[in-house]
């Protein structure tokens, strides 16, 4: 049974790889999305859609990060 | 296929028009190819299932092991892997039959008489996805209310001021992103494999029979190749799309119920 529940936390984590995608499409999409529309609105035309898409993917990797990069670090701090 | 040679003017290759293919009547009530397919492959998976289910032996005959391979593949593999040994089997039967009926449906795409994959219409895709869609947000909701719902989309452990900017992208990726990705990646996997057998297959048929060219007939011969080649190409993503269509829909239902606080 314990070398079940080691298996199937590899699966799980080879498995999350998929949702990954979804995060790094949203990331540019919304704060692109938002400096695109500043940019009409300030007339900067392009710099702020520039911050918002390489800002948009900056976030999408930190949260890719924080949600599954976490797990392999959680058992040993897990005493602290 | 060969109607879509234009025998005096030349090669014409496979647009989007091969695609939609009305069979009774016409416009947006038309009964499509697509649609007689769809049912097609729900009469025969239904016969399939009752036929090989109906006496269930503790030593399986062939079909019944076969069904059970596959059964197994999607509880043990997919729903209890990732939902989790405690949950997971009231999700086996929509994570099942969403299998089944996609994987069924990828085949048809080079099955010979029907040679037409369904989810390359969007439709059947954007419809298959409203129901992952309700599902994980009812799962969610239910499990942690409406506002706890929204606040177990933000991950643990980050701090104050980014969850102001990560917020709104969780949002966007809960209710946007993640089923539009669904539908469009079964989608545009299965139309462009359509397309591109299409194309090989039609283009060897004018390079070798129409074109009356002596030279252009090895080429022909190189397309029709290459449309073997990726045939066997196709089996494979047909059964990979299935197969990550379900799993992401078993780790959407996980994320919503998770416990990561």
């Amino acid at each position: 049974m314990d070398d079940d529940a080691h298996r199937s936390v590899g699966r799980v984590d080879d498995a999350e790889a998929w949702t990954v995608l979804a995060y790094l499409i949203s990331g540019p999409l919304l704060y692109g999305g938002l400096g695109w529309l500043a940019d009409r609105w300030l007339g900067t035309t392009p710099w702020l859609v520039l911050v918002g898409i390489v800002g948009g993917m900056v976030l999408a990797v930190y949260v890719v990060w924080v949600r599954y990069g976490a797990h392999d670090r959680r058992p040993p701090s897990a005493s602290s | 296929m060969s109607a879509l040679l234009a025998a005096s003017d030349g090669y014409e290759a496979p647009s989007t028009d091969i695609f939609w293919q009305p069979l009774i009547g016409s416009g947006q009530w038309a009964v499509t190819r697509a649609s007689v397919v769809m049912v097609l492959s729900v009469i025969g998976i239904g016969w399939w299932l009752l036929a090989t289910t109906r006496r269930k032996a503790v030593v399986p005959n062939r079909s019944q092991f076969y069904t059970e391979q596959i059964y197994g593949l999607v509880r043990n593999s997919v729903a209890r892997d990732i939902i989790g040994s405690q949950e997971f089997m009231t999700f086996v039967p929509m994570l099942f039959a969403m299998f089944v009926l996609i994987l069924v449906n990828n085949l048809f795409g080079v099955i010979a008489p029907i040679q037409f994959p369904t989810m390359s219409r969007i439709g059947f895709p954007i419809a298959l996805t409203l129901v992952v869609y309700v599902t994980y947000h009812a799962v969610g909701i239910r499990r942690w209310g409406l506002g706890g719902y929204f606040k177990h989309m933000i991950p643990p452990g980050v701090p104050g001021w980014v969850l102001v900017i990560l917020f709104p992208l969780e949002l966007l990726t809960y209710f946007f992103t993640r089923p539009v990705t669904l539908a469009l990646r079964l989608f545009g996997n299965m139309f462009a494999g359509h397309i591109l057998l299409v194309l090989f297959i039609t283009g060897g048929e004018y390079l070798v029979f129409s074109s009356g060219v002596l030279a252009y007939i090895p080429l022909g011969i190189i397309s029709y190749i290459m449309a073997f080649v990726m045939t066997l190409f196709e089996i494979l993503v047909e059964f990979l799309q299935a197969y990550i269509f379900v799993l992401l829909t078993a780790l959407y239902i996980a994320g919503s119920l998770a416990d990561e606080h």
